[in-house]
């Protein structure tokens, strides 16, 4: 009897100070700050880039080919004489541009494609599934190769083109899923009976649902873009050596290991991983947001 | 034009395929009518079709026979209803059974009431989207404080005036509520229905009402239709049904009743019909002025 009175107030006596300590949290805390710091820097520094670079990024000073990191050029200057520091900046836009703008491509693609397959009769949406598995088992690089020898000169679009249109396989099975389970749901039945059409139930009723299981992955998408465009660049199959980007400053590496001039590959090398680490770090502190949110549901 | 017809389901049918050699007949050869300005009640146990019939009259199911004809359109040819999809959608509106799927988590009150102009651009009565929204709260009974809150911080009682609040926006004609008070606490099923009641007074719509709590079909409802295992078995005008009823699985429901005194149910001896297979054949026969019931042989009349 005893022993059942106390077991009964062991488990009324469950104190509630867990969600008062989380009440206290300051807003820094569980965030990514430096990530995002640092995120923010570069986004800015690259955007006004024209105040910030000390010389003419693309000017070639053969006075001084591979100089160490010194007062004039902060990270010294690559095989060719042009200055690391400018180029940096300058090279950064046309990454996170490719970044962004085939992101975007391939989340287009993804949203349209998972809908679509979300919403069809079973038969079209295992066939549009089946489809997706077959792009999803060809080699990620191989294709890129494919679709850019057969795009011709490659530029900035045409390279944001490709890798999205060859990114978005994951993040369409995700929405798919999504959207299967949502799409019987009442009130997007309700919102069919008044008329509202494939894409206004799509924008109002199925993305605002779906938008935080794809975050994640399409932070991660940005990050795999950038790898995936100096990649390319420095098999020299990308950008062309006189359009700045990292990938094209990391493609002089191999000249640079000859001439020991380490700073030429670890400038924009370090830049790269640092940009790398804070979209994952972002990225999943989004998951763990978008689960804490399904947790409280 | 009191009796003229606004909705006539003739010989509605729909079956579910389960797979390849197994189908559920969720509707079987059911035909009713409903008149302008009246309630119709659709009771029966779950299972019977009720809510596979409502969503066949919406259209949300494409019936696999029958017709079911609106204002005299036939809604189920695909070619009249692109003709006056327009009309149908904003005439016919539907009031869900559970208010919380019914209503998008992730969208504010207001958006939510303001869904039906906006998908179909109507120019709302009392000027802007807004008013109207605040209008069609104080209508239902609720502050327009609410107008900023999302679903989840109402009770189910709110949310589900805020789902009848988003059928009235379009003035509808013919209102169909798939069970509006099956997921309510009896206080506020009392509220809901006298709510519909007095909206039914002041808007004049046909009501198609789908329960399976009989008293309340029998306080709100003109007529009733009894269904039972996908079989429409009675229909007739509320009071001779309910107090006339002629087809066994009918009696049976209003015996299952309980009486509000603790005494006199607990005296009373209710029959076992549990396993009781009721006949779901024959053909709907006229036994007095417009009470319909099914019996097997002879003819109508």
């Amino acid at each position: 009897m005893t022993e059942k009175t106390q077991l009964f107030q062991f488990a009324g006596e469950r104190p509630a100070e867990k969600t008062e300590a989380e009440k206290k949290k300051k807003w820094y805390q569980d965030r990514p700050v430096a990530a995002e710091l640092f995120l923010g820097l570069l986004v800015l520094s690259c955007l006004f880039c024209g105040q910030i670079m000390t010389k003419d990024p693309s000017y070639m000073d053969l006075k001084n080919c591979s100089v160490m990191p010194c007062r004039e050029f902060l990270f010294g200057t690559d095989t060719m004489g042009r200055d690391i520091f400018s180029m940096i900046w300058y090279g950064g836009r046309i990454s996170l541009a490719i970044g962004l703008l085939s992101t975007l491509i391939s989340t287009v693609i993804a949203v349209l494609f998972g809908a679509v397959s979300g919403c069809a009769p079973a038969w079209l949406d295992a066939l549009l599934m089946r489809l997706t598995e077959i792009f999803l088992s060809v080699p990620n690089l191989l294709l890129v190769i494919f679709l850019l020898a057969a795009a011709g000169k490659s530029n900035v679009i045409t390279i944001s083109a490709v890798i999205g249109m060859t990114s978005w396989t994951s993040i369409a099975k995700v929405v798919r899923t999504e959207v299967r389970q949502i799409r019987n749901s009442e009130y997007v039945i309700a919102s069919r009976c008044m008329g509202g059409s494939f894409f206004y139930i799509l924008w109002h009723h199925l993305a605002p649902n779906f938008f935080s299981s794809i975050m994640f992955m399409v932070v991660m998408n940005i990050r795999s873009a950038i790898v995936a465009e100096s990649t390319l660049s420095f098999m020299g199959i990308g950008l062309p050596l006189e359009v700045i980007s990292w990938g094209s400053m990391l493609s002089l590496s191999e000249k640079a290991l000859m001439t020991k001039a380490w700073w030429i590959i670890m400038i924009p090398g370090v830049f790269l991983i640092v940009t790398l680490l804070s979209f994952t770090s972002i990225g999943n502190y989004l998951r763990k947001q978008a689960n804490r949110k399904q947790r409280n549901l | 034009m009191e009796h003229e017809i606004l909705l006539d389901v003739r010989h509605l049918t729909h079956i579910f395929p389960l797979s390849r050699k197994t189908a559920v007949k969720a509707v079987d050869d059911v035909s009713f009518q409903i008149r302008r300005g009246e309630i119709f009640g659709l009771v029966g146990e779950s299972g019977s079709g009720k809510s596979t019939a409502a969503r066949c009259v919406m259209n949300i199911y494409q019936p696999y026979a029958g017709q079911i004809y609106y204002k005299g359109i036939d809604t189920c040819d695909r070619g009249q209803f692109r003709k006056n999809k327009k009309m149908l959608q904003t005439t016919r509106q539907m009031i869900f059974q559970d208010s919380g799927s019914s209503l998008n988590q992730k969208m504010k009150v207001r958006d939510i009431i303001e869904e039906p102009m906006r998908v179909q651009k109507i120019r709302p009565l009392r000027g802007s989207y807004e008013e109207e929204a605040r209008f069609q709260m104080k209508y239902v009974g609720l502050d327009p404080e609410y107008l900023k809150k999302y679903p989840g911080e109402l009770s189910g009682g709110q949310r589900q005036r805020v789902a009848i609040a988003r059928a009235l926006t379009m003035e509808p004609e013919l209102l169909v509520a798939d069970e509006p008070i099956a997921s309510l606490d009896a206080s506020i099923q009392a509220q809901i229905v006298n709510l519909f009641r007095h909206l039914q007074k002041e808007h004049g719509f046909s009501f198609l009402f789908i329960a399976h709590d009989l008293d309340m079909v029998e306080f709100l409802c003109d007529r009733v239709g009894v269904m039972y295992h996908g079989k429409l078995v009675e229909t007739g005008p509320a009071r001779a049904v309910f107090e006339n009823p002629l087809h066994p699985y009918t009696k049976a429901l209003i015996a299952a009743i309980p009486i509000p005194d603790p005494r006199r149910e607990r005296a009373r001896a209710v029959p076992d019909f549990s396993n009781t297979e009721f006949s779901r054949t024959g053909t709907l026969r006229e036994v007095e002025k417009d009470h319909f019931v099914l019996m097997e042989g002879g003819d109508a009349g």
